[in-house]
């Protein structure tokens, strides 16, 4: 790969070392150990080391490998296993935070092109039948870094039972031109981070109060499911994901080698990936504050926060930060500052949750008061404890027209249709339309259209763009997107504090 | 089992109607305060008044047209949604205004199918009140649970419904279906009878005629049978039943007799 087509990347460093503390300055390189280093490539026999340090526009990047260096040749996570030639590693970059990038996938695309495994017809493009080596054909992922997801409908349960959906599904207008088969719906999503996962995959509490239902038991495992991995929670546990990612994005056919499953779900398990240091506020275990992968892999996971233990709570000792001496300035301090309030912002602000199915319609009423800390309420992480499959307007319309949504005109609009003895969706009535029905494919209810799985919301300055859909291009758009959809009419300033407390996740 | 004919239900209908409102709860005059300790009981378009005492706090309004009287709802276990139509059922008290109605307690309330106006008006100068805690509510997965301690006799759970609804209402269900699932484990039950029950009787409330089908009350049956699966109870103890024309329990000590005819009975015998 040619050292001097990435994009805005300015200074790496990799320190493969474990226990030490984080190093304090990100040393600056050349472009071509930046080219080396940055992208791993399925095959490539390196090694992964117990430490990985990237450079993005907020700072610094680190993903722990707490199992210490791994070797990489014919470790079933990064080796191609299916039938073309993607692993697990393609869609899950150490520099993205073990997700995937709109800006890596730009920059794969300008040295490689369509022959690299990224941009695999199947799903790496926005339909198969495209002409490959037309960056048009790969528009979504180049512009909104998303994967293409076919959906089988009507959908099968993950026991494999088919299920009876609640209603039908008409393709009102597909750019992609992919959803011409009706037994398939292609939705399209971003990759979500293979790392942090003893979060993702914990049990609170044994009761869901969206579904109304106990949680509901894996068929691969055998155990109860968090529900907290996957948008539309198709699979109930990693090794549930593991397999479909398998099957669908790796086309392997058949059934792949337990051996290998517990080799990649193991993999994910030791990895934690969080921002370690901001370009403003400097080290983010500095002077109180907790933040890094190295508190992260060592907390409690499943945490539900409160009033009286917040989440976001390790960055409130930079509240209590003295001032520069007078005449001169500081710039960590300030944002330092910043950041703190935006942890207590995300906990403290309220407003009023409105028409959000899974929140508003079960028994909280509608409107109810409260936070962001609502939904982004496990502790460390921000995903739901609860779990946390709910509306918010990203994917149906209306809300998802706002004007920070620069998805909407790119993506496939559907108008599902809810038959008349079934329950409508409990805010947009019998018609919806979507871009992604979201849980709704999994469950075929009404009740269900649009709604996403929150994500983790670490990590996030490696792997822009946000929302399932990619729709918010930076962190700010997601603050406004929040603003306008729930009109907490936010000031300049809290906005940038919001800001800044997402930068150093 | 529960059996009623269309002509039977038709019958019952017109003899209702031409009773003028027999079922109707209320007897107050337009204008009159609600008597103290008197049930309530009519549909409404609730009011959102945004007051801030915290997280989850906001004051529900519920105007009864019939007597012009606007009540708080504020303490009922589920809330309403504005632009819905909202069956209430509570009992007057003299506790504080805080919130821009006659408040009721205990109170119980469903959200009805359809629309009406979308009403959020501003605290104006009521306080407003912070969110109730709930009586009970559930421990941590992580937290270890205690089994309960014998004597194991034949023990009786409810779990309360809203008007025409399935859906296990959060911080109520899930604290009873432990309790039985501890329950089931602790006296090693023999068998655990869960019966379905369904306000099928018609009644009618602010004009509205009311009865809940009897396959609601299949329905109620089958989420439970499903939720005490999935929490382990071995499903060969498990048998449902489902019923109309219940009679009443003793929620809220009987003072909602309506709201307790919503629910499912679970038997457990050890």
């Amino acid at each position: 790969m040619s050292a001097r087509t990435w994009i805005g990347v300015l200074a790496i460093v990799v320190v493969a070392c474990t226990g030490d503390p984080p190093p304090p300055v990100v040393q600056a390189v050349t472009l071509a150990a930046v080219d080396d280093a940055r992208y791993w490539a399925p095959d490539e026999g390196r090694t992964f080391p117990a430490r990985l340090d990237y450079a993005n526009d907020a700072g610094v990047l680190t993903t722990l490998n707490l199992a210490g260096p791994t070797e990489t040749k014919g470790h079933a996570f990064f080796t191609p296993l299916g039938n073309n030639s993607r692993a697990c590693i393609t869609c899950h970059q150490p520099a993205d935070g073990m997700g995937l990038s709109a800006a890596t996938a730009n920059a794969v695309w300008q040295v490689r092109g369509a022959s690299d495994p990224l941009f695999e017809a199947i799903d790496g493009s926005n339909c198969p039948d495209l002409p490959q080596a037309d960056a048009a054909s790969h528009s979504l992922l180049l512009r909104h870094g998303l994967i293409r997801i076919e959906r089988p409908w009507p959908p099968i349960a993950a026991d494999g039972s088919r299920v009876e959906p609640e209603f039908t599904i008409d393709v009102v207008r597909d750019p992609t031109r992919c959803n011409r088969d009706p037994s398939f719906v292609s939705v399209y999503r971003r990759p979500r981070p293979a790392a942090n996962l003893k979060y993702a995959t914990a049990i609170g509490f044994a009761f869901d109060p969206k579904n109304g239902m106990p949680l509901q038991t894996d068929p691969v495992t055998g155990k109860p499911g968090s529900g907290n991995l996957l948008a539309d929670v198709r699979a109930l546990s990693l090794e549930g994901q593991a397999i479909d990612a398998l099957i669908t994005h790796l086309q392997l056919h058949g059934q792949p080698d337990p051996q290998q499953l517990r080799e990649i779900v193991d993999f994910e398990n030791q990895l934690y990936t969080a921002q370690s240091s901001h370009e403003g506020a400097g080290n983010l275990n500095e002077a109180g504050a907790q933040g890094g992968p190295e508190f992260l892999s060592q907390a409690a996971a499943g945490v539900l926060q409160s009033s009286a233990n917040p989440i976001w709570s390790e960055f409130f000792p930079w509240k209590m930060l003295q001032p520069p001496a007078a005449g001169t300035t500081d710039p960590g301090f300030e944002l330092r500052q910043s950041v703190a309030r935006g942890a207590a912002l995300f906990s403290t602000k309220q407003f009023l949750v409105s028409d959000s199915a899974g929140l508003t319609d079960t028994g909280f009423g509608n409107p109810v008061r409260n936070s962001c800390a609502f939904c982004h309420n496990m502790h460390r992480v921000g995903l739901d404890v609860a779990p946390g499959q709910v509306d918010l307007g990203t994917t149906n319309q209306p809300f998802a027209s706002l004007p920070v949504s620069r998805t909407t005109a790119e993506l496939p609009l559907f108008r599902l249709t809810c038959a008349r003895d079934a329950a409508p969706h409990p805010h947009l009535g019998r018609i919806v339309y979507t871009s992604d029905p979201g849980y709704a494919l999994t469950t075929g209810r009404c009740i269900d259209i649009g709604k996403i799985t929150a994500q983790s919301l670490r990590g996030l300055a490696g792997r822009a763009p946000y929302f399932a859909n990619g729709a918010a291009r930076t962190l700010r758009e997601v603050i406004d997107f929040y603003d306008r959809r729930y009109s907490i009419e936010l000031t300049d300033q809290e906005k940038t504090d919001l800001t800044h407390l997402l930068e150093v996740l | 089992m529960f059996r009623v004919s269309t002509k039977q239900r038709a019958a019952r209908w017109l003899a209702c109607t031409m009773l003028a409102g027999c079922a109707e709860a209320s007897a107050q005059q337009a204008g009159a305060p609600p008597p103290p300790d008197s049930t309530q009981s009519f549909v409404t378009c609730p009011v959102y008044r945004d007051t801030d005492m915290g997280r989850k706090s906001g004051c529900w309004l519920a105007d009864d047209s019939a007597t012009a009287t606007r009540y708080d709802v504020t303490w009922a276990p589920i809330k309403p949604q504005v632009g819905k139509p909202l069956l209430v059922e509570g009992v007057v008290t003299s506790e504080a205004d805080t919130c821009g109605g006659v408040v009721l307690k205990p109170v119980r309330v469903s959200v009805l199918p359809g629309s009406c106006a979308r009403s959020i008006v501003p605290p104006e100068s009521f306080p407003g009140r912070p969110s109730p805690p709930p009586g009970e509510v559930l421990k941590p997965a992580s937290e270890p649970r205690t089994l309960p301690p014998p004597p194991y006799e034949k023990r009786e759970f409810q779990i309360y419904f809203e008007f025409g609804r399935d859906f296990l209402i959060y911080q109520h269900a899930e604290v009873v279906l432990e309790k039985i699932q501890l329950y089931v484990q602790a006296s090693q039950a023999r068998s655990v009878l869960v019966q379905g029950f369904s306000a099928s009787d018609l009644v009618i409330r602010s004009g509205r005629f009311l009865t809940e089908p009897i396959a609601v009350a299949k329905a109620r049956a089958s989420v439970v049978a499903l939720a005490l699966h999935r929490l382990g109870v071995p499903d060969g103890v498990v048998t449902t039943e489902w019923h109309g024309s219940p009679s009443t329990t003793d929620l809220e000590g009987g003072k909602l007799p309506e709201s307790s005819k919503r629910r499912v009975t679970i038997t457990v015998t050890p």
